[in-house]
């Protein structure tokens, strides 16, 4: 996949805004809609929450640094990388959201969460926006950054962001279901 | 009547809104790195304008009930802004493109001779808004912008007012009670 980094920018910010917004409408919501469980086996929209701050501890302070040590210079385009492109698909919500496994550093239900998680989110994802920002001066495809899964394989930083952006649509889908499961 | 007035009727009038959109409480019409060349109407609610720096906000200005807001960088430049647009409570707002507002500046004298007493306008406002910000005492801070808006004390909670007065919240009701 080959996309212009302006265009790819664009959808990857106004993706964020959608997702910020989702959580600003979660955070209006009771206590116990928010920490609902339908089964134990299924996440609360805060354990959802908590699942993808997981994933920015990780991974912000590694886009940071991979920004900080980039000695490139900005690309009119970015061309995805076939893993990396893969990894996108592969986390990218369906429209009837299917089931995936989870690395067991990830997995928010055995610990306790409180709603700063929901603040929490909000404000790794205005450090996300400045990312976007930062890399502005720096190619994207040639830049690259560490991955949580495995060391052996380093993702292009215009992958990595389109995983963290098609992350957090996924989980936020599961938190709007675990909300809609309350309601019924 | 004066220009913006001039303007949002005649818009009102011919239908010229591309559409109305509804935003809930705390939700981002813009967020940072958009490029956003809307002009945007307030037809109930409120919002708040800000920028984001070392993870501190500061609000930069507010839009309510029958106010224009635009993020006044991107609209004139047409290039990415680092404006944030949050609604404060839930809010009603008109949407009108770039493209469309100029074909109607463009469509009559009359019109056409609005926009640079818009600008001038906005540019006045923008001096006023630099002179706030020089100014080192909080309660003569507090006091330009009771006088400039008196309305804005009515329509937003204190807490973003004192941000925008650069004032914690404490200091700003202080000022108020004396």
């Amino acid at each position: 996949m080959v996309i212009t980094t302006v265009d790819l920018e664009a959808d990857l910010i106004e993706r964020t805004r959608v997702n910020l917004n989702k959580v600003e409408k979660i955070k209006t919501l009771s206590k116990k809609e928010i920490e609902f469980k339908e089964n134990s086996d299924k996440w609360s929209a805060l354990e959802c929450i908590a699942h993808l701050n997981l994933y920015a501890d990780f991974y912000n302070p590694v886009i940071k640094k991979s920004i900080e040590n980039s000695n490139t210079k900005p690309n009119e385009k970015f061309k995805s990388g076939m893993i990396g492109n893969y990894f996108v698909k592969t986390i990218e919500p369906k429209k009837k959201l299917n089931k995936m496994k989870t690395p067991k550093d990830k997995d928010p239900s055995n610990l306790s969460f409180d709603l700063n998680q929901i603040e929490k989110f909000i404000s790794q994802q205005k450090e996300f926006l400045e990312f976007i920002e930062l890399s502005k001066n720096i190619d994207l495809t040639k830049t690259k950054t560490a991955i949580s899964l495995t060391k052996l394989f380093k993702m292009r930083l215009g992958d990595t962001f389109r995983f963290l952006v098609a992350h957090n649509e996924r989980h936020l889908m599961q938190a709007e279901n675990a909300i809609k499961v309350y309601n019924q | 009547m004066n220009e913006n007035q001039l303007l949002i009727e005649t818009i009102e009038s011919n239908n010229l809104w591309e559409k109305e959109i509804e935003i809930s409480r705390n939700e981002y019409l813009k967020v940072k790195g958009s490029i956003d060349t809307n002009l945007y109407f307030v037809k109930n609610g409120s919002l708040r304008i800000f920028i984001v720096d070392e993870y501190e906000e500061h609000t930069i200005r507010f839009g309510y009930k029958d106010n224009l807001i635009v993020s006044l960088d991107s609209f004139l430049n047409e290039k990415p802004s680092d404006f944030y647009i949050q609604a404060l409570k839930k809010s009603t707002i008109k949407v009108m493109s770039k493209t469309s507002f100029f074909d109607l500046l463009n469509s009559s004298n009359k019109f056409h001779s609005c926009w640079p007493k818009l600008v001038e306008q906005l540019i006045l406002q923008q001096i006023e808004r630099e002179k706030d910000i020089l100014t080192s005492s909080p309660i003569e801070r507090y006091k330009r912008v009771l006088k400039r808006s008196p309305q804005l004390f009515q329509e937003i909670p204190n807490k973003h007012i004192a941000n925008y007065l650069r004032m914690t919240p404490e200091t700003l009701s202080r000022i108020k009670k004396s």
